[in-house]
């Protein structure tokens, strides 16, 4: 029972943080509100474009490299995930599991090398 | 030890109300931190540059001159564009600065000064830190600013290039101890700091973390010559200042993350030095490493866009797995012989 | 009442509250943001059943990196916002019936569920428990893991060059 309350307490803890950090920005921004002048004029409120008058909507099509690192960045995210069971047990399983991730990874590194001559790890 | 007792007991919420209170304790601790580093930031640029940084409020040293950078955000009019998303722009600084107080819960600074003991503290610091980079994405999208958007897009790209090589370099770590608990991590470098038995992991780990932190040579999405600071420019007042905490936050955290695994935490240089108390050492060593930050920020230019994102997938990456593989490796070799 | 309970509720009500705003909110990206508190309370049902180890890869995978392939791919696309209500009430009274149907069957399915006492407690050393069980008891769906990883990457670059060099020859 005792590991059970430790573990949940711990979780507590993290949960105290949560509530923490919910509460800063809140009563920071309640605080500035009270504080702060509020004098509202039209230019204000215009979007900052070096001085220009803004011209069109700033949100334009992105260019597909944004999302192609966006997807490596998931794929390779979900190998770290399994590379840390595999560390973290490394000495129960001794080395049939460092054989087993060798394969694991070499298979991901063909990704990445496909990916490198494709010149899609270029940023232009 | 009463910790201790507290941890094993009955969770309700008299414990919760405790653990607040410690929180609450140790968020001070970290906002005056990031008050003084701020200061100390400068006069370090200042003296690296030959001038004298902050000297007006608060004496010679300018010991009050963030106090009265505070106070001017606080009373600043806050204006939000009226063709940004409101919501969004609202709700994007809190997407940066709630994971930034979340990771402070796993950090152990002492023996007893530790908060929350979870078997997976390692992979929560960088899954929890991660989620910061919605909000940089957010912030830039909602601001319906060019350069924010630029700026916020950029962050964002970085930002999840070189959270691999970070989360992969401090794997060699935790096949040396076995767990990703940090405070088991400290106690295995009783005898030998891991920054000596895993240097790859230590270069891969610090070039990749100041990635993170978007700190000078990679603080591309904010550059404010060419993106006017990035995804930050229709932001004012406090709302700004929760972009710009939870960034002093994680340089924070960082550090004391940098000191837990690479540095041996709370543990002496030498066993017959364990008379000095184990918070000095945190604390020396951590000072060292936060002095690091200004100094590079001093003496490095920022790197091209171009390079920054193909230095993290062909360089970085590559050597991450490559020691991986040489630590198990090595492993096995010292169980044969 | 216990604190578990509540901390159930609160979080199931913020995952199904979520799941609600993504369908209604016009606007996509509001709808990736309802998206993330989903997958985050998702991850607090997983810290309430002992496994930490699910749960933290869930606010790095889920919450942190698919969330942004999500915005990086509606940024990345054209998209209007033509919205149309469906106008015909058998269409509401037949999705009605398939929804509380669903929610039947799902609970008589869940409901006397038994998956046996638990043999070891979960929340101690859950990482390494899952380490042990992944790489001896179930190492070909681990390596074929591998293969559909290396499948998406190399399609998605395969489907994107594809756009890409389109784009040069229109210009």
């Amino acid at each position: 029972m005792d590991v059970l309350h430790i573990y949940q307490n711990n979780y507590l803890i993290v949960l105290a943080f949560l509530l923490l950090g919910i509460l800063l920005p809140v009563v920071a921004l309640f605080l500035a509100r009270l504080l702060r002048p509020h004098k509202p004029s039209k230019a204000k409120y215009t979007t900052y474009e070096s001085g220009n008058e803004p011209i069109d909507d700033a949100r334009v099509q992105f260019n597909v490299r944004y999302y192609m690192f966006a997807l490596m960045f998931v794929i390779f995210d979900i190998e770290t995930v399994f590379l840390y069971p595999w560390a973290v047990a490394y000495d129960k399983l001794g080395i049939f599991a460092l054989i087993e991730m060798l394969i694991f990874v070499f298979m991901l590194l063909v990704g990445l090398i496909y990916a490198w001559k494709k010149k899609v790890l270029k940023w232009i | 030890m009463m910790m201790q007792e507290l941890l094993a007991s009955q969770p309700g919420p008299v414990n919760f109300l405790i653990f607040f209170i410690q929180a609450v304790a140790l968020l001070l601790i970290v906002l005056g931190f990031v008050t003084y580093v701020i200061l100390a930031e400068r006069k370090v640029l200042g003296f690296m540059q030959s001038r004298y940084g902050p000297n007006r409020v608060g004496g010679r040293l300018g010991l009050l001159q963030t106090f009265a950078d505070i106070l001017k955000l606080l009373v600043k009019e806050d204006t939000i564009p009226d063709k940004a998303d409101k919501k969004l722009f609202i709700l994007a600084p809190g997407f940066a600065i709630v994971p930034a107080v979340m990771v402070l819960a796993v950090l152990p600074f002492t023996e007893h000064f530790h908060f929350a003991d979870i078997g997976i503290g390692l992979l929560y610091y960088f899954g929890i830190a991660g989620i910061t980079t919605l909000g940089l994405l957010l912030g830039g999208w909602a601001s319906n600013n060019k350069y924010s958007l630029l700026g916020g897009a950029r962050a964002a790209a970085q930002m999840v290039s070189y959270e691999i090589p970070l989360v992969m370099s401090v794997l060699g770590i935790v096949l040396l101890t076995g767990s990703m608990n940090l405070i088991d991590i400290v106690e295995a470098q009783e005898k030998v700091w891991f920054v000596f038995t895993q240097p790859i992991a230590f270069i891969v780990f610090s070039i990749a973390a100041y990635a993170e932190l978007n700190r000078v040579p990679f603080d591309l999405p904010e550059s404010e010559n060419e993106l006017v600071a990035g995804f930050q420019t229709e932001y004012g007042g406090f709302r700004w200042a929760m972009f710009y905490l939870a960034e002093y936050i994680y340089a924070f955290a960082m550090s004391a993350l940098a000191v837990v695994l690479f540095f041996g935490g709370w543990q002496p240089l030498f066993p017959f030095l364990d008379f000095i108390p184990g918070a000095v050492w945190f604390g020396l060593k951590f000072a060292i490493l936060v002095f690091g930050l200004s100094w590079v920020r001093a003496t490095w230019p920022r790197v091209r866009p171009d390079h920054l994102m193909e230095f993290a997938w062909k360089v970085l990456l590559p050597v991450a797995l490559a020691n991986i593989f040489l630590t198990a490796i090595a492993k096995e070799l010292i169980q044969l012989f | 009442m216990t604190g578990e309970f509540i901390a159930f509720m609160v979080l199931a009500l913020v995952a199904i509250m979520g799941g609600v705003l993504l369908l209604n909110f016009k606007n996509i990206i509001h709808s990736v943001v309802a998206l993330v508190f989903t997958f985050l309370s998702l991850a607090g049902i997983y810290v309430l059943l002992s496994a930490e180890f699910v749960a933290v890869v869930q606010v790095l995978v889920y919450a942190g990196s698919i969330t942004i392939i999500l915005l990086f791919g509606i940024m990345m696309t054209k998209h209007k916002a033509t919205h149309t209500e469906p106008k015909s009430t058998w269409k509401k009274i037949l999705a009605l019936l398939g929804v509380l149907g669903f929610a039947a069957a799902f609970y008589l399915g869940i409901y006397n569920l038994d998956f046996g006492a638990e043999q070891v407690p979960l929340h101690a050393n859950n990482t390494e428990q899952i380490g042990i069980a992944l790489y001896s008891k179930y190492i070909i769906p681990f390596e074929l893991t591998s293969v559909v990883l290396l499948v998406a990457l190399i399609g998605a670059i395969v489907l994107a060059r594809k756009d890409d060099n389109k784009e040069a020859d229109d210009k």
